[in-house]
């Protein structure tokens, strides 16, 4: 069950009503029950027993770091509790991929895994540092660990911003359930029009990449690089739209992307909750560790740091490749950086309006280029679209020109010769126009009810069918 | 000369700021250039200056120029 099936909009209702009749001191059971069965609907009962291991694990784990003494013992202990959830980790990751080898097919899913994963390591090491304090009520950190709408996908919470929340009282606030509400709404416009509208392209290509060039692989390379946005943001979207219902705020994920001015600040601005973790949990320590090389082991910390983050998305070269090549842009640009500045003043171009957008399209092809390696089926794949990529002056007039194959077909896909896709693309023109008042409190009730019909009837209308998964859950 | 006036010459010669003046509640945030790699910059100029070497947990431990402080007078104190 994701959140676009119909079954999510039987479940969120009946979980709600259940946990607005209940008494205030068991809601907290109500939303762990509700957790449980949305992650059992997933149909693999191993991955409950996954979450209850690295639960009562971390849980167990977080007392001992608290209580023990001399520093080395809690050390032992932190390393120890981090090694068993990121070992549990790898081996749900893992098992697939050698079952596989072994000639049995790989059936294993690890939907979420990571994620409850990586917010038992931070839980741990907030303790540690003596940041947080360990959680002593099983019940509410068990909940803090499985919460259904950032279980499958993140947002990956803090333990200081998610469980004092979980023991707040609940009182119903019609303002806030709406301003839930229509962000869920939002999302799923997101993910059934624009995204999963824009995959149909991209993987139509990326899937066949050597019958296209050129334009053809540009486009689609463009067009994925929306589509993710847009996929994972539309999920982070109805998580904190779901979690608003419940009262509980989740972390913002996403903030403009791809207005970033440099890759540095695109991962400030792209899945904010993992980029912290990584900086907080690989990064600072590694570059810390290594603070005596100066620049250097500060480049080194970025590269390794994201490399391990390329292969938490996959054991694969394609990943690593994208991984290195975020690391490489962001050590590179700590030893760029001082000339680009005396560059800009040398050009006169130092405070031109202009600068600003150029910085965000260079930035965006950068970013774009490393997802054509992230995207890609396998090595060959990528290297093909990264080689005939920029072959555009050959493949622009086959193109262009009418009767061509790729002309027609990429068209056919893209839906447009059709007035369906007229249609469509006025509606999300007008979903994006009234976006603001649609979700403001004090905006015009007329604007806000058209917001409202246009994100419903696009949903109802160009959703495209068959399409219940999110890009990132695979990780 | 104290830990702190001491701290602050270090903070003028690593940002390139003759102006910049600490305070205990000092952060990242306050200060122009103070990212990761400036930061680094800073602890390896603190510890040269000092003589002292911080641990990896005192490193991610502090928050502000006041736990940077705090974590020098002690470590001058061990001394």
């Amino acid at each position: 069950m994701t959140f676009n099936t119909l079954s999510y909009f039987f479940f969120l209702p009946a979980s709600y009503l259940a946990f607005y009749l209940t008494a205030d001191r068991w809601r907290w059971l109500v939303l762990l029950l509700a957790s449980y069965g949305f992650y059992a609907c997933l149909k693999a009962p191993y991955l409950l027993a996954v979450l209850f291991a690295v639960t009562t694990i971390s849980y167990c784990v977080g007392l001992k770091i608290a209580q023990v003494e001399p520093e080395s013992l809690k050390r032992r202990w932190l390393f120890g509790g981090c090694l068993a959830c990121i070992g549990t980790l790898a081996a749900v990751k893992c098992l697939p991929l050698l079952a596989t080898r072994g000639g049995t097919s790989g059936t294993l899913i690890s939907v979420g895994v990571s994620y409850f994963s990586f917010q038992a390591v931070s839980y741990l090491a907030d303790i540690y540092l003596e940041i947080e304090e360990p959680e002593r009520d099983f019940g509410r950190f068990a909940l803090y660990l499985a919460f259904f709408p950032k279980l499958l996908q993140g947002p990956i919470e803090r333990g200081g911003d998610l469980l004092p929340q979980l023991k707040k009282p609940y009182r119903f606030d019609y303002d806030t359930a709406r301003s839930g509400l229509v962000l869920f709404g939002g999302g799923l416009f997101k993910k059934v029009v624009v995204a999963d509208w824009l995959g149909l392209y991209a993987d139509q290509v990326y899937n066949n990449v050597h019958d296209y060039t050129g334009v053809s692989l540009l486009v689609a390379t463009y067009a994925y690089a929306l589509q993710i946005y847009f996929d994972f943001s539309s999920y982070t979207d109805m998580a904190r739209g779901t979690a608003r219902l419940f009262g509980i705020e989740l972390t913002e994920n996403f903030n403009a992307p791809y207005r970033a001015t440099s890759v540095a600040e695109f991962w400030r601005r792209w899945h904010i909750s993992f980029s912290r973790w990584i900086l907080d949990y690989i990064f600072k320590p590694l570059q810390l560790s290594w603070r005596h090389a100066g620049q250097l082991g500060s480049a080194l910390a970025l590269v390794v740091t994201f490399l391990i983050s390329g292969l938490w998305h996959g054991v694969g070269w394609t990943f690593v490749i994208w991984g290195l090549l975020h690391g490489s842009y962001l050590a590179a640009s700590n030893y760029y950086r001082p000339y680009q500045k005396r560059l800009y003043q040398w050009l006169g171009v130092a405070r031109s309006p202009w600068l600003s957008w150029w910085k965000i399209f260079v930035t965006f092809h950068l970013v774009s280029f490393a997802w054509v390696f992230f995207r890609a089926n396998t090595l060959s794949d990528a290297l093909y679209v990264a080689r005939n990529l920029f072959d555009l002056g050959g493949s622009l007039s086959a193109y262009l020109t009418l009767g061509s194959k790729p002309f027609y077909r990429d068209l056919v896909l893209m839906g447009v010769g059709e007035n369906k896709t007229y249609l469509q693309l006025l509606c999300i023109a007008l979903v994006l126009a009234l976006k603001k008042a649609g979700q403001e409190t004090r905006s015009q009730p007329a604007l806000r009810w058209v917001y409202y019909l246009a994100t419903a009837l696009a949903c109802l209308n160009f959703g495209i069918p068959n399409i219940n998964k999110f890009i990132y859950m695979q990780f | 000369m104290t830990t702190a006036e001491t701290l602050e010459q270090i903070f003028r010669m690593v940002f390139d700021d003759d102006s910049i003046e600490i305070r205990p509640d000092l952060t990242a945030n306050d200060v122009d250039g103070w990212d990761s790699l400036s930061h680094v910059n800073l602890i390896t100029t603190v510890e040269a200056k000092f003589g002292i070497r911080f641990t990896q947990k005192e490193l991610l431990k502090q928050r502000n120029v006041g736990d940077l402080l705090t974590d020098i007078d002690r470590k001058l104190a061990e001394k």
